[in-house]
């Protein structure tokens, strides 16, 4: 890999950052990962990541409004939605905003792994192209 | 006078009416269904549960929030179901289910909660290795040192537990007060110092309830006694999850008539300004505080000191590093003075890579009045070290022990008495401060080098990594001679393996789930297992060494250094997250087990201690309601049941709920074996009109008369027993609930088989018999003994036998359905035949012998 892939996380429940940031880490990203949704948003305003996972249902910002933020800075930055309220209303909305995959929470650190790699593989590839 | 008999007759009359009323059939068995299907869904919930307390799932709050609310409704539908089932005979437990609601949502707003028996003391020998939140984190690590690793700590301790501190608020009506002031501090109308002086003020001026005083004096022996103690702290959450170094006090050296003072020194540090300060910073609720105290006989330690099994300063984790000085272990702790220091190597032989004996000026001792001094050191004992190597490498052997139990770097207290005895004081996570210039680099590319024998293979049971050589077991012998540090290698993961799990580095079994009784036992020693590894057995080698990544599921050939150290120093074990200590904390709530014996006097709704008691009583109530199922379909109408044509004369009556018989089937009253489907009905079939099963060899001529009546069923044999028991099997596709009486024995079978192993289950129960009660108790532990070989969970009581097997697969389930078959076939006339306990092992034999030989065929229950 030349340069890390950059990734931001985003989720109100400090525990979920706190055991993704060093998972993903671990497999060789560059992570930032932040509790406060104003703050990440600040924070995607100033830089782009190649991937965002992002929770849905947070205190201050909806999460669908961050990922339509996201997109529409860095359309090609690669969502990932992870939550706890999964309905399959939410999934097909999040979809329909091109979000790269949809994961309900709880989840296996393995799977959100797998998804993140072929993410990246999705990332990988289209630049070589 | 008439009046009364008058009314209790009106009485009976509405009770026999009410008794006599035609039941439902169909809602009685639709209600027992109920039970069973949220019976199921509550174990699905527990074994969850189970499963994200291992650290493979992210899971965060509302995700217990939510577990807690549908165990809640899960387990209301089921009390009424019973009831309904029963005619309201269970009541109490509306009750029951509310204390242990209650109970648990307690745990999710972080409040401890005790009942009314909950110790106000316990010694260290004899309190619980599971309630921290009793005994406070210290002494829980101090009894498991003691208890689990038989290492040696301070004699004589006393726990004062969190429920003496919570009466201690109480008497001195300090909760509120604490409480308002330290809303006052998070509002920001008053600082942690002058939050901090408020409440000690309090507490130091409180008074000590004589249920407490009393304990202590009793320990220490009062104002008469010379002995010295020490009074430390141990508080919710320090040393066992959260560090807490140094935050508390402990107060040492203390003369026995000082030592409630001490005691309320340290419930007041509880909130030492640096305390407050520590609880706000790990998200902890102020109601999570509380405080046990440990009196321990003083240690007069001629050297004390720390080790850091991970060398800090040059990030090493194959060294780790002892500090030393003279006298008590303040000089350490508190950095007083220059100590020797000595780097080791922690693989064997214990290489001492480094010494440096420091100039030492002080040390500090205890006083004849109480309390310390520090002292000058006379000149010979300035420049000497304080350790041989030999000391060295014990407590280098020892902290590597430390190391290993507990899964992460520690920092170890330790001492030398006058007596030359060592003493481990205390074992705490050692923090190791990240790293921030380093980026993260792909370990798994630093572990290519080492060869891959399994990769992704297996379901985590407890995530980690582990190394060490392989050693299979197969059976209770294996088990004697299983190494410290072992990799533990098996087929089925059966309860009788749980002797050796402390000792395992890491486990690897082919079959077993992450929701069983074993798994629950590995993860409370954070052992990293695999289970579902097939071929394990087959290819790994006693002898060999290997690294078991149970968070990548891979296993390496060697001993892979750099994945071991990359673990040791991940900076945050998700042990100590807050929702990890909540989901251990409901987890200890919901899923043990202390009803096991339906005989008992504690088998009552009041008995129910936990979730899964709860299900399991009404389990147990609902089955046994129902044995009277046949009777219950006598007596209700519009119930269609066929009559099985077979050779084997049972007279078996068969009830369809759905797809249990073959749709093609035309009744013409004559249902035979071969136009059910339902899987476990097929299964248990096959076994039992197999060869020489029913009809075996001649029996003995004298008991040929016993033996016609035996095969007889009840129902032929009118006037001997009721009419109404007749043998039943209720089915579908995938379930049967089979009722058998051959002659006077009782068979229940309630049973499960799907492809998706989850669900799967067998419930068999076996009672009563028609000779004296020595030889119906050898029949049942014959039945123990053989349903023990194919890893039911057996449970004895006199002649009733109740055995379980869950989770395993559709293909296992089958094989054991079948076993069962020729069991019920070959146990039919047995308790007649045993004349003595030997013909057991000779029975046990014979039973083998009818059934081909199974890979499981040499494993023993563990007794």
């Amino acid at each position: 890999m030349e340069r890390p892939l950059k990734i931001l996380i985003l989720d109100d429940e400090p525990i979920v950052c706190k055991r993704l940031q060093p998972a993903l880490e671990k497999l060789g990203y560059e992570v930032e990962s932040f509790t406060d949704s104003v703050e990440a948003t600040r924070r995607i305003q100033e830089t782009s990541y190649d991937i965002v996972i992002t929770d849905l249902k947070m205190k201050e910002i909806d999460g669908m409004r961050f990922l339509e933020e996201v997109k529409s800075r860095h359309p090609k930055t690669e969502v990932i939605v992870i939550t706890g309220f999964a309905t399959m209303e939410t999934a097909k909305q999040s979809f329909r905003k091109g979000v790269f995959d949809f994961i309900a929470k709880p989840f296996k650190l393995g799977e959100l792994q797998e998804v993140v790699n072929r993410a990246a593989a999705k990332i990988l590839g289209e630049s070589e192209s | 006078m008439t009046v009364v008999p008058r009314i209790f007759r009106a009485l009976w009359n509405r009770f026999k009416k009410s008794r006599e009323s035609p039941v439902e059939f169909s809602q009685i068995f639709d209600r027992f269904q109920g039970v069973l299907q949220n019976h199921q869904r509550v174990m699905e919930l527990i074994a969850d549960l189970g499963e994200k307390c291992g650290g493979e799932y992210i899971f965060d709050r509302k995700y217990l929030v939510d577990v807690v609310k549908e165990l809640h409704s899960l387990l209301l539908h089921m009390v009424q179901e019973l009831n309904f089932i029963s005619s309201n005979k269970y009541l109490a437990l509306y009750h029951t289910l509310d204390r242990i609601i209650s109970q648990l949502e307690a745990e999710l707003r972080g409040r401890l909660s005790f009942d009314q028996n909950t110790p106000f003391a316990l010694t260290l020998e004899d309190a619980p290795l599971d309630r921290p939140e009793l005994i406070g984190g210290k002494a829980n690590v101090l009894a498991i040192i003691s208890r689990n690793l038989k290492l040696p700590i301070p004699p004589n301790g006393l726990v004062i537990t969190t429920r003496a501190y919570r009466l201690f608020l109480e008497v001195n009506d300090l909760e509120d007060r604490i409480y308002s002031l330290l809303e006052s501090w998070a509002t920001g109308e008053r600082d942690e110092y002058s939050t901090s002086r408020q409440i000690r003020y309090h507490i130091l001026a409180g008074i000590i309830p004589k249920e407490i005083s009393k304990e202590i004096e009793q320990w220490t022996g009062g104002k008469g006694s010379r002995k010295r103690w020490a009074v430390r702290s141990s508080a919710y959450g320090e040393d066992g999850e959260l560090s807490f170094a140094g935050i508390h006090e402990s107060v040492l050296n203390v003369p026995s008539r000082d030592v409630p003072y001490a005691y309320k020194r340290v419930l007041a540090s509880l909130y030492s300004p640096e305390a407050l300060v520590y609880r706000q910073r790990m998200n902890m609720l102020s109601e999570e505080a509380a405080m046990a105290v440990i009196i321990q006989e003083m240690v007069h330690s001629k050297v004390s000191g720390v080790i850091h099994t991970v060398d800090i300063s040059e990030e090493n984790p194959d060294h780790l590093v002892v500090y030393a000085s003279w006298g008590l272990g303040r000089t350490v702790v508190e950095g007083r003075d220059l100590v020797d220091i000595f780097v080791v190597e922690k693989a064997p032989p214990y290489n001492i890579v480094q010494k440096e004996i420091a100039v030492k000026t002080t040390s500090v001792k205890p006083t004849n009045a109480g309390g310390e001094k520090e002292e000058m050191l006379p000149q010979e004992e300035r420049g000497a070290s304080t350790l041989s190597d030999e000391d060295i490498i014990q407590l280098t052997k020892w902290a590597l022990t430390l190391e290993r139990y507990f899964k992460y770097p520690q920092e170890i207290e330790w001492a030398i008495d006058q007596g030359g005895q060592y003493v481990i004081l205390q074992s705490r996570r050692l923090l190791i401060p990240k790293r921030r210039d380093q980026p993260g680099e792909d370990i798994t590319t630093l572990c290519d080098q080492y060869p891959i024998l399994f990769k992704e293979v297996g379901t985590v049971v407890h995530s980690g990594v582990g190394s060490g050589v392989v050693v299979k077991v197969a059976s209770g012998s294996d088990m004697e001679h299983f190494p410290e540090g072992g990799v533990l290698v098996t087929k089925y993961t059966a309860p009788w393996l749980a002797r050796i799990v402390p000792k395992a580095s890491a486990i690897i079994a082919e079959r077993g789930s992450a929701a069983g009784h074993f798994a629950t036992i590995a993860r409370e020693f954070r052992v990293p297992t695999l289970v579902g590894v097939e071929g394990a057995v087959e290819n790994l080698q006693d002898g060999q060494v290997i690294t078991v990544d149970a968070r990548s599921r891979i296993i390496y050939a060697g001993r892979v250094k750099e994945l071991l150290a990359y673990e040791l120093i991940q900076p945050f074990p998700f042990e100590g997250m807050p929702e990890f200590r909540l989901i251990r904390r409901l987890f200890r709530r919901i899923a043990p087990l202390h009803l096991i014996d339906p005989s008992s006097p504690d088998f009552t709704p009041e008995g129910c201690q936990s979730v899964h008691d709860v299900v399991r009583f009404i389990h147990e109530k609902a089955v046994e309601e129902l044995m009277d199922l046949p009777g219950l379909l006598q007596r209700s109408s519009g119930v269609h049941v066929y009559t099985l044509q077979s050779e084997i004369p049972l007279g078996l009556k068969v009830l369809n709920l759905g797809g249990g018989i073959d749709p093609k089937f035309i009744d013409t009253g004559k249902l035979k074996p071969k136009d059910i489907r339902s899987v476990p009905f097929r299964a248990f079939w096959s076994g039992l009109s197999g060869p020489g099963i029913w009809s075996t060899e001649p029996v003995l001529v004298d008991f040929k008369g016993i033996m016609s009546s035996l095969t007889r069923t009840p129902s032929e044999t009118s006037g001997i027993t009721s009419s109404a028991e007749f043998n039943l099997a209720v089915i579908n596709q995938t379930y049967m609930n089979l009722h058998l009486r051959l002659g006077y024995h009782f068979n229940l079978i309630d049973t499960k088989v799907e492809p998706d192993s989850h669900h799967n289950y067998i419930y068999f129960r076996f009672v009563g018999g028609v000779t004296d009660n020595i030889r119906r108790s050898r029949r049942a532990k014959l039945l123990e003994a053989i349903l023990s070989r194919y890893h039911f969970k057996v449970d004895v009581k006199g002649d009733l036998v109740v055995a379980r097997v869950l989770h395993l697969s559709e293909e296992d389930m089958i094989q054991r359905l079948q076993m069962l078959g020729r069991l019920v076939g070959f146990t039919r006339q047995l308790d007649i035949q045993l004349q003595a306990d030997e013909d057991i092992t000779n029975f046990v034999g014979i039973f083998m012998s009818l059934n081909t030989p199974t890979e499981e065929g040499t494993q023993w229950k563990d007794h």
